[in-house]
């Protein structure tokens, strides 16, 4: 009884994770900056799938990247991981800080394909953030 | 716009660098090339002692005399001073793009800080205007350079202001707000501005002329 | 008031102006502006133009704005705009009739006296500007009449006065005899070498205050000093070519000055109760002969009384009994810094000294020196409507019980008598040498 309860309750715990997971991911629309203490910005706007159908992303680890050695694994990919499991707040010797991380993924690749926003109030938009 | 960005951002902003960083090398340069060839007696005064002693005196707040005859001038001048220098070097926006471009970064303002000091920078502005129009002393010797030269120190900082707010169009006020800051940079050297290059020089020579020839206090 | 001042001044009626003005073309006013800003002005010039940011900070700084109700026309970065900034802005092409005003305003409404330099934030040496100016109204032969006539006499004479061979050793004489009256062994040594110290004067003081030497030799033989005068020329230490920008003049003067005491072999120059020959042989001349500093030491009389006092060599019998209040000038004080020995020397031959406001570097012009005084009767009433603020300033001391003015200089001497008497300030004026010679102790 005990074992059936345990394992009810995985499936259940699973379930809802998923859920919010697929739920969360379809209604993004900033990017989460929770994790910064006293962030001066508010949070970049960013909505997943209108951004991956404009610009015509299938892969998913054109963004969720994994290096290894400074160089990019083209068969690896990391949307199962959060950006701040290896991207520190605080800037280190061998990987690029949180920040750093981000604006280089976004304005780095909008900047490369002379596409998407590049100056800092077109993602951190005063009238999105609401914070 | 992404070329526009791209062009004031790229080769524009190496240009500005460029010609303020040799203009005011090369204004430095002809200046001291100038005293060797035509007044080499200046060498001869200079004291490092009474340079400084001057210069000091002069750069804190009410320690001279005339500082302390125009209170209002005085608090205003040394605010509208330190916020320029201040708010664009310690800029967040501005050190993120330092990072991305060269991966150097330091110390940053609180925005909200930042904030207020253009607000007194732009204040400051505000401020010469109405004394240069209103003090019949300085309306007489004011001529259409004195203007230019507030309107290319008030832009940036309006620009900017308004860009960081997001009021209007803010690609555009952006950019403007770029190309205004590099217009200022390339003014410096070449306009009123250079008193930026050349003050400490002046102050140094009187200082020097009245603490060792004169005997006597320039402040 | 300014307009009333216009018109008491009545600017054109100078001959040195009118006559030099009268023969000037466009072409040579060019010629000469332009010779003198490429060959003759440098980094200063140019970096003061460049970095002057048109605040007008400088103008509280001179007496002129001031007695004139703040007029612009008459602070310092204004006259520069009147004259200099035009001077660049044409590249020279100016009129006659500007070069006129040039004159007028570089040679008569301002002193030179340096006090705008402690008043702009940058340090702009606007006085250094004027005489550019007056260098190139020099060299284009418009100087008023009555300053180049005194320029033509330190030419000829090589004294200020137009003193002659003669008049000078007869002058000294003169006073030794009358001295002798009082201290029966005084001497007034002519000629002496080897001696510690070479006195020499202005010009003035034989022509028309011979009891200035007189007071000299009293204060020199009380205190036992070995002393002398040169017989010849080198007596006369005054240079109106250094405000005229007769440089070349100025440098045969001073060059003259310093021959005569190096030939005595003595071992300094003091000099008498002068302010503008101060700045020549302590600032100026010795620069434009190529001497960082004078070839040979110059002490002022301000500077000499005090050692005479400190070192017990002259003795105070009676402290003077009036109130007096001391004027600082301008050459001796913001160009020497002697205003501390100023007062420990009031303070040991007078009872009471009470300062007036502003004082020491910070005090206002006579309005008389850097030539001003020198241009002569048709700027008389230029100087002393143009110095009100002086007025007001010693009625201010005078409220506080000063009765006599004090002023070792020449030239604020008789600027203040000018001020002193147009506007009734009562209060009577002297030289420190005056009071020293009354107070000290006398065998």
């Amino acid at each position: 009884m005990r074992k059936h309860g345990l394992g009810l309750l995985t499936v259940l715990l699973l379930m809802i994770f998923f859920l919010v997971a697929a739920h969360s991911q379809e209604e993004m629309i900033s990017v989460d900056n929770s994790i910064f203490p006293n962030p001066e910005r508010v949070a970049s706007v960013f909505e997943h799938e209108a951004h991956n159908e404009a610009a015509e992303i299938d892969e998913c680890n054109e963004c969720h990247h994994v290096y290894e050695d400074g160089v990019k694994l083209e068969d690896e990919s990391s949307e199962d991981m959060l950006c701040s499991d290896c991207h520190q707040i605080e800037v280190s010797d061998d990987q690029p800080s949180l920040m750093q991380a981000f604006h280089a993924n976004c304005k780095g690749c909008h900047r490369s394909e002379k596409k998407g926003p590049v100056m800092c109030g077109e993602c951190h938009r005063k009238e999105r953030g609401g914070d | 716009m992404h070329e526009l960005y791209g062009l004031l951002t790229g080769p524009l902003a190496w240009a500005a660098f460029f010609v303020f960083i040799g203009g005011s090398l090369y204004r430095l340069a002809t200046m001291l090339i100038l005293v060797h060839k035509k007044e080499k007696f200046i060498f001869t005064y200079m004291s490092w002692k009474y340079s400084f002693r001057s210069i000091f005196h002069w750069i804190i707040p009410f320690a001279t005399t005339n500082w302390k005859k125009h209170p209002v001038l005085t608090i205003v001048t040394f605010a509208f001073h330190i916020c320029l220098f201040l708010t664009p070097l310690f800029l967040l926006a501005h050190i993120v793009l330092w990072d991305e471009a060269w991966h150097i970064s330091w110390w940053s303002l609180p925005d909200s800080l930042a904030d207020m000091m253009t607000l007194v920078v732009v204040g400051a502005c505000v401020f010469y205007l109405i004394r240069r129009i209103s003090l019949p002393e300085v309306q007489y010797v004011t001529s259409a350079s004195d203007y230019v030269i507030l309107l290319i120190v008030a832009a940036p900082f309006v620009t900017g202001f308004i860009a960081y707010h997001q009021w209007l169009n803010y690609p555009l006020f952006l950019n403007l707000h770029i190309l205004s800051g590099e217009i200022m940079l390339v003014a410096i050297p070449f306009t009123r501005l250079s008193h930026m290059i050349f003050s400490p020089f002046t102050r140094a020579y009187m200082g020097s002329e009245f603490g060792a020839v004169r005997h006597a206090k320039d402040w | 008031m300014t307009e009333a001042a216009k018109k008491e001044t009545p600017k054109g009626l100078d001959q040195g102006i009118e006559v030099g003005a009268s023969s000037l073309t466009g072409e040579k006013i060019e010629g000469v502006i332009k010779s003198v800003l490429d060959n003759e002005t440098g980094a200063r010039l140019k970096t003061y133009v460049d970095t002057c940011i048109h605040c007008g900070l400088c103008s509280e700084a001179c007496h002129y704005y001031l007695s004139h109700d703040n007029d612009p026309r008459y602070s310092p970065v204004g006259k520069v705009k009147q004259t200099m900034w035009e001077m660049l802005r044409k590249k020279g092409k100016v009129s006659p009739e500007f070069i006129k005003k040039a004159a007028v305003i570089s040679h008569t409404e301002c002193n030179l006296c340096k006090r705008c330099a402690m008043y702009c934030p940058f340090g702009i040496d606007i006085a250094y500007i004027m005489s550019v100016v007056r260098r190139i109204i020099h060299r284009l032969g418009v100087t008023p009449l009555y300053i180049q006539d005194t320029a033509h006499s330190h030419a000829v004479t090589m004294n200020q006065m137009w003193v002659k061979g003669d008049e000078w050793p007869d002058t000294l004489q003169w006073q030794e005899e009358e001295a002798q009256d009082e201290i029966p062994c005084l001497r007034i040594p002519l000629d002496k070498e080897g001696a510690d110290i070479m006195y020499s004067v202005i010009a003035p003081e034989p022509k028309f205050q011979a009891q200035l030497i007189y007071q000299a030799a009293v204060i020199m033989d009380v205190a036992g000093v070995n002393w002398t005068m040169p017989s010849g020329i080198g007596w006369d230490n005054s240079d109106m070519a250094m405000f005229t920008g007769d440089n070349e003049l100025m440098g045969r003067i001073k060059r003259t000055h310093y021959e005569t005491a190096s030939r005595l072999k003595v071992k300094r120059i003091v000099m008498g109760e002068c302010g503008h020959a101060f700045r020549s042989v302590y600032d100026m001349g010795n620069r434009w002969l190529g001497w960082r500093e004078p070839p040979i030491p110059i002490v002022h009389a301000i500077d000499f009384y005090y050692e005479l006092i400190k070192s017990g060599k002259i003795k105070i019998a009676k402290k003077y009994d009036q109130p007096v209040t001391l004027h600082d000038p301008c050459n001796v004080v913001r160009g020497g810094g002697l205003h501390e020995k100023a007062r420990y020397v009031i303070r040991a031959i007078c009872e009471e000294l009470i300062e007036m406001h502003p004082n020491r570097e910070h005090n206002y012009c006579c309005a008389a020196g850097g030539g001003v005084i020198n241009c002569g009767p048709p700027y008389k009433m230029t100087r002393v409507h143009g110095n009100k603020i002086k007025a007001e300033q010693l009625f201010a001391a005078k409220a506080k019980g000063a009765k006599t003015l004090v002023t070792p200089c020449h030239n604020c001497h008789s600027g203040l008598e000018d001020i002193v008497h147009h506007y009734e300030v009562g209060l009577g004026l002297k030289f420190i040498s005056d009071i020293l010679y009354e107070v000290m102790e006398k065998p």
